[in-house]
């Protein structure tokens, strides 16, 4: 047996990292929390240009220049137009930028999302404004756009009452083809969760760790442009059958809370291995809803998933109590889109104080730790810890990783 | 073989060598070298370095931290336990982020059992790699101990780096004479004579490559491109039969024919094959893959990232005993042509 000496693990203003190298940070000019939207556009003069929605007021999003990993430069930085309002999610095609906005309260404005002309990434015009405000709508948490022509995304609309307040955001596809006229095609939600559905409301989790049955990531691939894979919070994962998006049919929902304390909050499907990666949310600072994990799950028959592993997860004595958040979050989502980074074999996702990880899951039955990188705390953190919010690899293997809070912008090499 | 994924892990060096060779004082030497912070070295012999009060930052029973960021640990157990222990402690943040691991094995030990401890753990796998082994060879003794001692033969024939100490006591002459015999077994390692251990952490420290982008010459000083004329040009007869030589490769191999010939040759004369490393062009695979075993262990084969890689030939260097280089040459040719 080793015994302990005091080592960085006990300080969280000291890094810690394992097969990732920190080539740059940046703190966004000071406005340093970022929400959980990340995106990278290759602008006609060559650049590469990473774009990234703001956790919180009073900004929308920033974008940097990242053509030179270790060099990053700020391109422009936009505000809200007032607190009550977060974008928190963003994705782009070619030129074409989504922006979600998500409002404090129901009946507010602006609750939809917008949708931006970014050829010239220094001034960002607007296009067009999609309205999903209404009385019991928040607006839009989080969007996924990677075809030029649908936004999938977790949205209220202002004709659906939820049976409770918790449920008000689900599963919504809008064809944006026309970029000035964007139209609604299909929605989904979990029965029983809109006023006058036949089926009962489902059974709400602990009141503890009740945070709703609604959407949060809605993923489609070119693979199956036929599936949406969506985190349906405390409804589990979710497989929706969308060859006829007017009318989405749920094939398959795996819910694993109770026993677990809810947030399912992406489902990531690896094709060429019939599996899923499925990732929680961690909402609870001091470890509170711990455990929140990155599951693997077999999809082999789609409508029976079946987990057969979790990552391993980062060491609880360490970072429960550091300060903050301790738990799975986002996960790189192998974007079909050029300048996202693929592999069915190596899976990255955050773990706010516990930073970024990465797995290698090429043996799913075992997978394996086989990066991580813990940032120091930031200057002025709120929660005396890194909050690490959402991640995004690029085709280059370089990883962008964000704070949650205030520490802005993390750019790593892996080394592996 | 199983197709490895990536090149992972921190790096680990063995530091082998004779008793008497001068491990100790070279390890004495290294903990001390400013360049040797996050470094974490494993020592065998508990109590054998000396360290001065002064150098000691934090101590338990078992560890120690230097006030140059080295971490110093002892080996109780078994290497396997050791380094899984310390990788635990690293990740919990409850010892320093080490970066590489160097491991004093004693001076009886034969090293290949080593080698196949981070080859075949798959959970050290994920954490560790072998960087490579260094082996030092005394020049005062060193001739009588190849002569009379067959673990100090196979410490020289493994190893990538050779130190060769105390050639201050023995002279330039008797010193060249044993880098002239080490060369004949062993015409790959990078030799360099040092008195009291002065030897750069840095040298030590990159040997095998350490990444999938790993540049040409990074892959060269793993796998020198040497001519294995040396040991031709010496009247001396191998030491135990032990010769190296480097295969090339113009064709690429396909996965069944190189699995074959690596699979025939392991089960035939596994135990005198005692090191092999190459870098194959595989058909189907963008860039070629690293291979590496020790007598009848491989390590799953790791594929590099393209790009930039010029030379269409593949390369495989051998480290055998009694095998003669046609016989090899003939099974790979053979597999070939099937």
């Amino acid at each position: 047996m080793i015994s302990t000496l005091a080592g960085p693990g006990a300080r969280a203003d000291q890094a810690l990292s394992f097969n990732m190298r920190l080539l740059a940070h940046h703190e966004l000019a000071g406005f340093g929390g970022i929400g959980e939207g990340m995106a990278m556009q290759q602008a006609k003069d060559g650049r590469r240009i990473l774009w990234m929605a703001h956790e919180a007021a009073p900004k929308n999003f920033t974008a940097v220049d990242v053509t030179d990993p270790r060099a990053p430069k700020m391109v422009v930085q936009t505000d809200l137009p007032h607190a009550k309002v977060r974008s928190n999610s963003l994705d782009i095609v070619g030129d074409t930028m989504i922006v979600a906005y998500q409002t404090k309260n129901v009946g507010m404005k602006p609750a939809g999302f917008d949708i931006f002309d970014i050829s010239t990434p220094e001034s960002p015009r607007l296009i067009t404004h999609f309205d999903a405000s209404g009385p019991h709508s928040r607006g839009v948490h989080a969007v996924w756009f990677v075809d030029g022509e649908y936004v999938h995304m977790a949205s209220g609309a202002p004709d659906h009452e939820p049976t409770h307040p918790n449920d008000d955001q689900f599963y919504r596809i809008v064809d944006v083809r026309n970029r000035s006229k964007p139209a609604e095609a299909g929605r989904w939600w979990l029965p029983g969760t809109k006023k006058g559905d036949s089926a009962p409301p489902p059974k709400r989790l602990d009141p503890k760790f009740d945070i709703g049955f609604r959407a949060h990531n809605t993923n489609v691939f070119p693979e199956r442009s036929d599936r949406a894979y969506i985190g349906y919070i405390d409804g589990g994962a979710v497989i929706l059958d969308i060859s006829d998006k007017a009318h989405p049919k749920l094939v398959a929902n795996w819910r694993y809370s109770p026993p677990f304390n809810g947030f399912c909050h992406t489902v990531l499907p690896l094709f060429s291995k019939n599996l899923l990666i499925v990732s929680d949310e961690c909402v609870k600072d001091d470890g509170v809803d711990w455990p929140k994990m990155v599951w693997v799950v077999d999809a082999r028959v789609e409508s029976n998933l079946v987990p057969i592993a979790t990552c391993p997860t980062p060491p609880h004595s360490t970072f429960a109590h550091r300060g903050g958040r301790f738990g799975a979050h986002n996960l790189h989502e192998n974007l079909p889109v050029p300048t996202s980074w693929r592999s069915d074999d190596i899976v990255i996702g955050t773990w706010f104080n516990a930073g970024v990880r990465a797995y290698d899951v090429s043996n799913p039955w075992q997978p394996q730790e086989v990066a991580y990188y813990v940032p120091a705390a930031p200057a002025m953190a709120p929660t005396g810890a890194v909050q690490l919010n959402d991640v995004y690899v690029d085709d280059r293997r370089i990883v962008y990783t964000v704070d949650r809070h205030i520490g802005g912008l993390y750019v790593l090499e892996m080394t592996f | 073989m199983v197709r490895g994924t990536i090149f992972s892990g921190i790096p680990v060096t063995l530091i082998t060598g004779f008793l008497g060779s001068g491990k100790t004082t070279l390890l004495g030497r290294l903990l001390r070298h400013p360049g040797m912070n996050r470094a974490a070295v494993v020592i065998n012999e508990y109590g054998e370095v000396p360290l001065d009060h002064e150098l000691v930052a934090a101590s338990s029973e078992q560890m120690t931290l230097l006030s140059n960021g080295c971490l110093c640990c002892t080996l109780r157990t078994d290497l396997q336990e050791t380094l899984r222990e310390l990788f635990v402690k690293r990740r919990a943040g409850e010892v320093i982020d080490f970066d590489r691991v160097f491991v004093e094995t004693t001076g009886l030990a034969d090293p290949v059992p080593v080698l196949h401890t981070l080859q075949t753990d798959g959970l050290l796998g994920a954490q560790y790699r072998l960087n490579g082994v260094v082996t030092l060879v005394d020049a005062v003794n060193g001739m009588d101990q190849l002569d009379t001692q067959p673990e100090a033969v196979k410490q020289a024939a493994v190893a990538d780096r050779v130190v060769v100490s105390k050639t201050d006591i023995a002279g330039e002459d008797a010193a060249r004479k044993l880098i002239d015999r080490v060369r004949a077994m062993n015409s790959f390692a990078e030799v360099k004579m040092a008195v009291d251990g002065d030897v750069d952490p840095a040298w030590l420290a990159a040997i095998a490559p350490s990444r999938a982008t790993a540049s040409e010459d990074e892959l060269d000083r793993w796998l020198p491109r040497v001519i294995d004329a040396v040991s031709a040009m010496t009247a001396r007869p191998h030491d135990a039969g032990i010769e190296s030589f480097c295969l090339w490769f113009d064709k690429p191999f396909t996965w069944p024919r190189l699995n074959a010939a690596l699979q025939t040759l392991t089960a035939l004369r596994g135990p005198d094959l005692l090191r092999v490393k190459g870098i194959v062009h595989v058909e189907g695979e963008a860039a070629p893959i690293v291979i590496q075993g020790a007598q009848h262990v491989f390590h799953p084969p790791i594929p590099l990232a393209g790009g930039g890689r010029t030379d269409p030939r593949s390369r495989i260097v051998f480290i055998v005993r009694n095998i003669p280089r046609t016989s090899i040459e003939s099974l790979f040719n053979a597999v070939g042509a099937l």
